[in-house]
């Protein structure tokens, strides 16, 4: 081999480890703040369904035309008394990072208009909430129980599940978000 | 005793991770989703619903179904786990 080739090949090798070094790296820490808040991932390859729904304000909200930004999902209902502590956590992380991104959606579980807009008001909300009058949402998540929150990656994939309530404003649930946030990278196979 | 547990249902694979996570399932869930070709060939598939209906198969190791219990009216109906631990221990006994 030439001096001239394996310069080359070097030259290749530098720049291969500089463009997937900080990339796997990102896979890794999103992969272990999983862990961290008992969260689960998902396969490569899963989607999550395609939904489409009304907020509580008469807009028209589906998954399809949220492609691009980090999407939090969560599943909640007015007599959910873990639902109404997680609520100011969700109210939080739509105040401070939507900027950047983050659309937090909650879908309700087959509750009246009055009854979410009450409990909106009363909990100062300002986040999107979806009707689902019906539970096809519900159903379509596989949500049997509330609360369940789902988080779903720029680029579509869904990212990792949580079947009960989470500190979501502690530095790992953050420190996710962020992840999420500064590129379209998923964990991939995180379980 | 060497028994496997397997539920089927006509939902996809993201809904049954959810379901399995809320339950804390111990076995398999297995997707049927979209074709619901197993539903179909057991028989028990709503073609209302396309939903399967609520039943339990019992198969012996050499692949024949000694029993089976369909749950009528599946908000109601129940199979306890005594009844089918009975007729699993019978198949067991004549192994």
């Amino acid at each position: 081999m030439s001096n001239r080739a394996s310069h080359r090949i070097a030259g290749l090798l530098i720049v291969f480890v500089m463009i997937l070094g900080p990339l796997e790296a990102s896979r890794a820490d999103v992969a272990e703040l999983l862990v961290r808040l008992k969260l689960s991932g998902y396969r490569t390859g899963t989607t999550p369904p395609e939904f489409r729904g009304t907020t509580v304000d008469s807009r028209t909200i589906s998954l399809a035309s949220l492609r691009g930004k980090v999407v939090l999902l969560n599943f909640w209902a007015s007599w959910c008394s873990e639902c109404r502590s997680e609520m100011p956590m969700f109210e939080q992380l739509h105040r401070e990072f939507a900027a950047q991104g983050l659309s937090v959606i909650g879908i309700n579980a087959r509750e009246g208009t009055e009854v979410i807009r009450g409990y909106a008001k009363e909990l100062r909300l300002t986040f999107s909430l979806v009707l689902d009058p019906r539970g096809e949402i519900n159903a379509a998540y596989g949500v049997i129980g509330l609360p369940a929150t789902f988080l779903i990656g720029r680029d579509g994939r869904p990212v990792a599940r949580a079947v009960g309530p989470r500190d979501w404003t502690s530095p790992p649930a953050k420190a996710i978000i962020q992840a999420l946030l500064s590129d379209t990278v998923s964990p991939g196979e995180s379980q | 005793m060497g028994v496997q547990i397997l539920g089927v249902s006509a939902d996809n694979t993201f809904s049954q991770q959810t379901f399995a996570d809320s339950l804390n399932l111990p076995y398999p869930l297995l997707s049927d989703f979209v074709e619901r070709k197993v539903i179909r060939a057991y028989g028990i598939l709503n073609e209302r619903t396309m939903t399967a209906t609520r039943t339990f198969f019992l198969i012996d190791p050499q692949s024949v179904i000694r029993k089976k219990w369909v749950l009528a009216n599946p908000t109601t109906d129940v199979v306890y786990s005594a009844t089918l631990l009975k007729d699993i221990q019978e198949i067991v006994a004549k192994k």
